[in-house]
């Protein structure tokens, strides 16, 4: 074979493998990892399964922050103004995290309807707002 | 008036911009010679402009102007003047003007000091370069102007520095990353330039592959830091989240990677000339992507500024424009780049377009894995979702082990090809030494081992060993071998460090929440932990909780102050955590929430190696560094 087609073949065929590669990877890694985002509405409407790890969001209700004294957990409820939803927490909130602030949380739920977070996500700055949430509000006025 | 004298200079300087970006190119192709302008006193007079209009908006800073609204935002009179110094670029308007003067500095060192002697070729890549500056100052004074006045009552005080900006890391960190960012420009006028007047491979990889190098070399340092900031000042212990915005930075980063691994074989050999352009777009345009990104709000990230998506459209324009543009003239120009060279399998041509290949797969995969949460609301008309840390992570191992693997054997490779008999045997002495070594960090380490992170170790002793290597000739003494080569060594040795710190710290961390009243003492890892004593204290703008820990173990007895911090004015809390650095591990603690009187939540950590991702990140900004700068002598 001609040395220049010679290289022109190796090259296809490593471009060819790594993005067949790439593609099987990324399609396989996006249907475990996606995380779908639900209101308190409409997690009322949707039928989920307990397992399913979803993320979620609201404001948090004023009031609504219980924290046990001697352990960790926490319960509080986040509202899209329509309908709530409790959510419960074992571990250190983070310091942006407030009543009447907007919250997103990663976690499934549970059998009574109420939501355990394992992760929860306070806004940055008083200026932003986590999109979802935000959205959540304009929807609403 | 000050503040107006910023805002007229940076209209003279969007003028000016204008008429650089014209009149030059102009000048070539319609064979008019008066319209040639005296680049070098342009590129001047420009860079005076943009420096005056920066110093503007520190000075009313510094004399807490607060009739200028961003300054009223962005800084508060109790503000430490350094902290006022640093918040010019502590918000979306500032950070644009300090990105502009980036861009220019670039430019103005490009044309100063490169061994370009072509009149037309300079002054297209000025003229171009100009016109992406005009594109980012028509914005900022369209949609973000930072020297808009509060009148006719101004404020008396300002709403403050968002608190967790408030650190020396911060100073430093967003100008590192805006200059590896806008040095991209550079390598994209280049090629621009390169296309229209169908340049020789290697005399245009020559130009760019210095400012290719230095601005790779500043992204480093820039994402290192913010790393290094986000780990300490955000109170985690985290030192990455594969946040939107960050990905946005390392997407540049890695192309801007591959582009000079294939710019060394461009100008080497005068192959990959097309690739090497088409890779100068790519990397200059996911660094615009990143900002549009960033400054739209348009994804769920900590670092998302003030939303609004009227500048989302503008950067998107701008993006549009200067891809579509330069991808049109990629595609309607008779190109003469790739040339006869030939290589075979084992070459080090085809070593760079494996390493290229891998390189930019892995680029668009983490590119698509933060844009995904966009096309899917849009192809499902509104559901929200989010792609996360996992997806990277489960990418990215497969493309780092063979990246690595490469990396280890690559600097043994010879252009054309490889005389396997030698090769072979390198390969060999190679491995034995990698055992050795992997023994050795073992017995530091620890009774268990998991599959990944034995891989990363091997990996990090594989790629140490193949940077390491003897010399080819044996007449040569090893350590001039090495000084000859002293930047490719750097930046090696450095990814053999980072990749340890990362293989270690992610498999061997401790982590432990829990609740402790002052006196608590409890067991964790080899150490003994106690909570001592807790406080008040107060700083310039704020009053806070410290806590006193003490770290125990069988030699040494330390001491450390976690805070919880309140800012005034804003009230916002933040968390200053203690952290015990040690060269083989830090210990972490941070303040949690105050459950009742004196008694806190606490997390405490262990980070085996966490800094050795630091220091492998700096010794990689280091020899691109050097090997830029040699680059730009030498060229």
């Amino acid at each position: 074979m001609n040395p220049i087609r010679k290289q022109r073949l190796y090259a296809l065929v490593a471009i060819l493998i790594g993005s067949l590669l790439a593609t099987w990877l990324v399609i396989s890694a996006l249907s475990e990892n996606m995380n779908l985002f639900y209101s308190p509405t409409e997690i009322k409407v949707a039928e989920l399964n307990e397992d399913t790890l979803i993320r979620a969001g609201g404001m948090v209700k004023t009031g609504s922050i219980i924290k046990d004294t001697n352990s960790l957990n926490v319960v509080f409820t986040v509202t899209d103004y329509q309908n709530d939803l409790e959510i419960n927490y074992e571990g250190i909130l983070p310091d942006l995290f407030a009543e009447n602030a907007g919250v997103v949380v990663r976690g499934n739920l549970n059998t009574d309807g109420s939501f355990k977070a394992i992760e929860v996500l306070a806004k940055h700055d008083e200026n932003y707002m986590p999109p979802e949430v935000a959205k959540l509000m304009q929807e609403d006025s | 008036m000050i503040p107006e004298l910023g805002h007229i200079t940076l209209i003279a300087y969007l003028v000016l911009c204008l008429v650089g970006g014209i009149l030059p190119l102009a000048a070539i192709f319609f064979n008019k010679a008066a319209l040639e302008m005296p680049i070098k006193r342009v590129t001047s007079l420009l860079f005076s402009l943009i420096t005056f209009s920066f110093l503007i908006l520190i000075y009313s800073f510094l004399v807490d102007d607060f009739s200028v609204a961003y300054v009223a935002q962005n800084s508060n009179i109790n503000l430490p003047f350094y902290f006022k110094f640093a918040a010019t670029w502590g918000a979306h308007e500032g950070s644009l003007i300090l990105w502009i003067l980036a861009m220019n500095a670039w430019l103005i060192s490009f044309i100063f000091l490169t061994k370009c002697k072509n009149t037309d070729f300079l002054n297209t890549v000025f003229s171009i370069s100009c016109q992406v500056m005009f594109a980012f100052t028509l914005f900022t004074l369209l949609t973000s102007n930072p020297f808009e006045r509060i009148l006719p009552i101004p404020p008396l005080n300002g709403a403050d520095l968002n608190p967790s900006l408030q650190d020396i890391a911060f100073t430093i960190h967003p100008p590192l990353l805006y200059f590896g960012y806008s040095g991209l420009l550079i390598p994209f006028a280049i090629a621009v330039a390169a296309m229209l007047f169908n340049t020789d491979t290697k005399e245009w990889a020559s130009y760019s592959r210095p400012w290719t190098l230095l601005s790779c070399s500043f992204l480093t340092l820039g994402i290192a830091l913010g790393s290094w900031w986000a780990y300490y000042e955000l109170g985690w212990g985290g030192w990455w989240f594969w946040d939107p915005v960050e990905n946005a930075a390392f997407v540049p980063w890695l192309l801007s990677v591959a582009l000079f691994h294939s710019l060394i074989t461009s100008q080497s050999k005068g192959v990959f000339g097309k690739w090497s352009i088409l890779l100068s777009i790519l990397a200059f345009s996911t660094s615009l992507l990143g900002t549009f990104l960033v400054r739209s709000g348009i994804l769920t990230s900590v670092h998302a500024f003030a939303l609004d998506p009227e500048r989302g459209l503008f950067i998107l324009g701008i993006l549009a424009f200067f891809i579509v543009g330069s991808l049109i003239i990629y595609s309607i120009k008779d190109l003469n780049q790739d040339n006869s060279g030939t290589y075979e399998l084992n070459s080090k041509e085809f070593g760079f377009l494996l390493n290229n290949l891998l390189l930019v797969i892995l680029a668009i995969s983490i590119l698509f894995g933060t844009i995904f949460p966009l096309i899917y609301e849009a192809i499902t008309d509104g559901k929200q979702i989010s792609v996360g840390a996992p997806y990277f992570e489960i990418i990215l191992f497969p493309f780092a082990l063979a990246l690595g693997l490469l990396q280890g054997i690559a600097l043994y490779l010879s252009w054309g090809s490889s005389s396997s008999f030698s090769f072979i045997q390198r390969v060999f002495l190679e491995s034995i030494s990698v055992f050795g070594l992997i023994l050795l960090i073992l017995y530091i380490l620890f009774d268990n081992l998991y599959l990944t992170s034995f891989i990363t170790i091997f990996l990090a002793c594989w790629i140490a060993a193949g940077t390491l290597q003897v010399s080819k000739k044996r007449n040569i003494n090893y350590w001039s071998f090495l000084k000859k080569r002293l930047a490719v060594t750097f930046a090696h040795v450095g990814m053999a460090i980072l990749v340890l710190g990362v293989g270690v710290v992610s498999s061997y961390s401790l982590e432990k929440e829990l609740i402790l009243a002052p006196g608590d003492s409890f067991e964790f890892g080899d150490q003994i932990v106690s909570f001592e004593s807790v406080e008040d204290t107060l700083g310039p703008n704020y009053f806070s909780k410290s806590a006193n820990i003490s770290f125990k173990d069988t030699q040494n007895d330390t001491n450390v102050i976690t805070e919880k911090r309140t800012y005034v004015p804003s009230g916002q809390l933040t968390t200053e955590a203690g952290i015990i650095m040690e060269p083989f591990q830090d210990l972490y603690i941070s303040m949690g929430d105050n459950l009742e009187a004196d008694i806190w939540s606490f997390k405490v950590q262990i980070k085996p190696f966490i800094r050795w991702i630091w220091l492998g990140a700096l010794l990689i900004a280091i020899g691109s560094m050097l090997a830029g700068i040699k680059q730009i002598r030498r060229a």
